[in-house]
């Protein structure tokens, strides 16, 4: 199962000097936080707030690309979430053929902004997201954290 | 004319991101620096040094979608310098026909050295370039912190 979701905004996080783009669905039930570096941030609060540079700008280059052969971004999918590293995938429709492509999610996220297409999100990556972030807070937690109580 | 990606290297201004990538010619005769952002400069150099990143960088993305649809870029050319700023254009090969697309030479450079086709810049270019912007990079490319590839 797929669940639409949208970009709700950017932060930076100072941990890890990174930052993290932020996704929800339609309800604000389901949310994702996807790291990204800084020039894959920047390309995604480009087409967030609409700027437009004066040359293209990478995937800017990248839509042009496709739209020259005639390519059309149909949507993209956030599939997969292995040891930290989420996986999507581009889907395109190109001379009656359909083709899916590998990528990061900020490179996809930044083409689905620009192509105006759906970001789908698959369910088992946000029940693995929240599985993770279980084992991270678990794991986080120091011996003196239980039996408080006894204390 | 055909030029060939001899280095990438930090801008000789203090605290500048900004990366030099320095083109010559086979015989060396014509040097073009183009000034690139630091994302940019970083993709020109791992495609330099052939480095196969875990996942698909930006570039990385581009060759794999226009290899996937059978496109083949065949060539990317500078064609243009205008206030400082240059301009490219890369040359795609369709089933039916041979397209272009307008591009900065940074994402230019990045895509021919990932899809192993030629680098080409106009005379007009060359010939606008004033020796003062290149000489203080030829010696940098003949020095020994850039490992004297010259």
């Amino acid at each position: 199962m797929l669940t639409q979701m949208h970009v709700r905004g950017l932060m930076f996080d100072p941990y890890t000097n990174a930052y993290i783009i932020i996704l929800r669905d339609d309800s604000n039930t389901e949310m994702l936080p996807i790291w990204v570096g800084k020039p894959e941030a920047s390309a995604i609060s480009f087409a967030m707030e609409g700027v437009t540079t004066p040359r293209p700008m990478t995937h800017d280059l990248m839509k042009t690309v496709l739209d020259t052969a005639d390519a059309k971004v149909i949507s993209v999918v956030v599939t997969d979430l292995k040891e930290n590293t989420y996986y999507a995938r581009v889907h395109l429709l190109y001379e009656d053929s359909e083709y899916s492509i590998d990528a990061r999610p900020s490179d996809a996220i930044a083409l689905a902004l620009r192509s105006k297409t759906p970001v789908f999100v698959n369910d088992d990556v946000i029940r693995k997201h929240s599985n993770e972030e279980m084992d991270r807070w678990l794991e986080n937690l120091k011996p003196e954290d239980f039996g408080k109580s006894d204390a | 004319m055909k030029l060939t990606v001899q280095g990438v290297m930090p801008d000789a201004v203090p605290n500048s991101d900004s990366q030099v990538v320095i083109l010559q010619d086979e015989s060396k005769a014509h040097t073009l620096p183009i000034w690139v952002g630091l994302a940019e400069g970083t993709a020109i150099r791992l495609a330099m040094e052939g480095v196969v990143p875990p996942r698909p960088l930006s570039h990385d993305l581009i060759r794999n979608l226009t290899e996937q649809l059978g496109l083949k870029i065949s060539k990317v050319v500078v064609t243009d310098v205008k206030n400082n700023t240059y301009y490219a254009s890369i040359y795609l090969n369709s089933k039916q026909s041979e397209l272009t697309v307008d591009s900065r030479p940074s994402d230019a450079i990045a895509l021919a050295l990932r899809t192993s086709s030629p680098i080409y810049v106009t005379q007009d270019v060359l010939d606008r370039l004033a020796p003062e912007n290149v000489d203080p990079w030829l010696k940098m490319l003949g020095s020994k912190e850039f490992g004297g590839t010259a």
